[in-house]
């Protein structure tokens, strides 16, 4: 059983350190890597009455954990200027946005398009899954790592996925471990 | 002797040197790295002043002694004032896990009134080492994941 969330769950959340327990900044939204499975980082805003974006960017090697309240960071050096942050959390490419990508099983049968990114409550920044509208209709929850190739259109994974197809957070939950289990994955 | 940040609540400051009375207790500011309560505030808002444990020859159940008033200070830097203005005030503060998860309210933490060395954080009806404490600030004060509730 694994604790998970979703991405636009943690748009908003602050940013505390640990050794401070300050809240530093605010996630404005997640960079995404659809060929690592993780998030590469998070945008920022700032905290508080100075609120608006911030121009500093937090790495995922920066990210202490995710949770379900705070997204943790050692501390404030944690948070980097954009010309020393890693290029794909400084410039985020277009093409990584997997929203609206259909998902297809390795047979040709779509499963839904994506909705959003759901991710390990309490890991800096793994992804498992993904929420998905169904091609019949209503949310849907798909396990990771699943996808064979990613085009910025669609998104491949095996035929097995259809099967663990589930319809809250908690079943994708439970889900992940049998499902990779069964693909053989850690 | 245990002592608690709730009962220590406005307890009055007197000087060792005069027996004069120097103010009342209003906020405890905490090492957490340490462990430790690193200086007891005085007073509220502008006029509040700072003294060192180490500048302490006992904080008794009836009063919080002052080796000499010359000890009280004004707050020196960012982290001192905020703890002047109660930004840093432990009991109510929320209380997180290093992974991101809310734990509840500290209720109140209790001390060693020799040494001032943290002994327990009261989270709702949690009873948490101190040992726990990583961090804290004006946001959150932060324990390690060991204190995680099992999902």
């Amino acid at each position: 059983m694994r604790l998970l969330m979703t991405a636009s769950q943690i748009r908003g959340l602050p940013v505390v350190t640990v050794q401070g327990g300050e809240d530093v900044a605010e996630v404005r939204d997640v960079i995404y890597s659809p060929e690592a499975g993780r998030l590469v980082g998070v945008t920022l805003n700032k905290r508080g009455f100075l609120a608006g974006r911030s121009r500093e960017v937090l790495p995922a090697e920066a990210i202490h954990a995710v949770g379900q309240h705070a997204v943790m960071v050692l501390d404030e050096s944690s948070l980097a200027a954009p010309e020393d942050a890693p290029d794909d959390v400084a410039h985020p490419a277009m093409e990584r946005n997997v929203l609206g990508d259909d998902v297809l099983t390795e047979g040709g049968a779509s499963l839904g398009k994506v909705a959003d990114l759901v991710l390990l409550v309490g890991s800096s920044g793994e992804v498992v899954g993904y929420q998905i509208d169904k091609a019949g209709g209503g949310r849907g929850y798909i396990p990771l790592p699943a996808q064979l190739s990613v085009s910025g259109v669609a998104l491949v994974v095996p035929n097995i996925t259809e099967e663990f197809v589930q319809d809250d957070l908690v079943g994708l939950g439970a889900a992940v471990d049998e499902f990779r289990a069964r693909l053989g994955l850690p | 002797m245990s002592e608690s940040f709730q009962r220590s609540a406005g307890r009055k400051v007197m000087s060792r040197s005069s027996a004069k009375e120097l103010g009342a207790v209003s906020h405890l500011l905490v090492d957490a790295q340490q462990r430790q309560i690193a200086a007891v505030v005085i007073g509220r808002g502008k006029k509040a002043q700072l003294v060192e444990w180490a500048q302490l020859s006992g904080f008794g159940p009836d009063a919080v002694m002052v080796v000499d008033e010359g000890a009280l200070r004004p707050p020196a830097d960012d982290r001192e004032r905020a703890a002047a203005e109660g930004r840093l005030e432990l009991v109510g503060k929320r209380a997180l896990s290093e992974r991101g998860n809310e734990l509840g309210k500290l209720d109140d933490v209790t001390f060693d009134a020799d040494t001032g060395a943290l002994e327990d954080l009261l989270i709702g009806d949690r009873r948490v080492h101190a040992g726990s404490l990583l961090g804290s600030g004006s946001y959150a004060a932060v324990l390690d994941e060991s204190q995680e509730p099992s999902p």
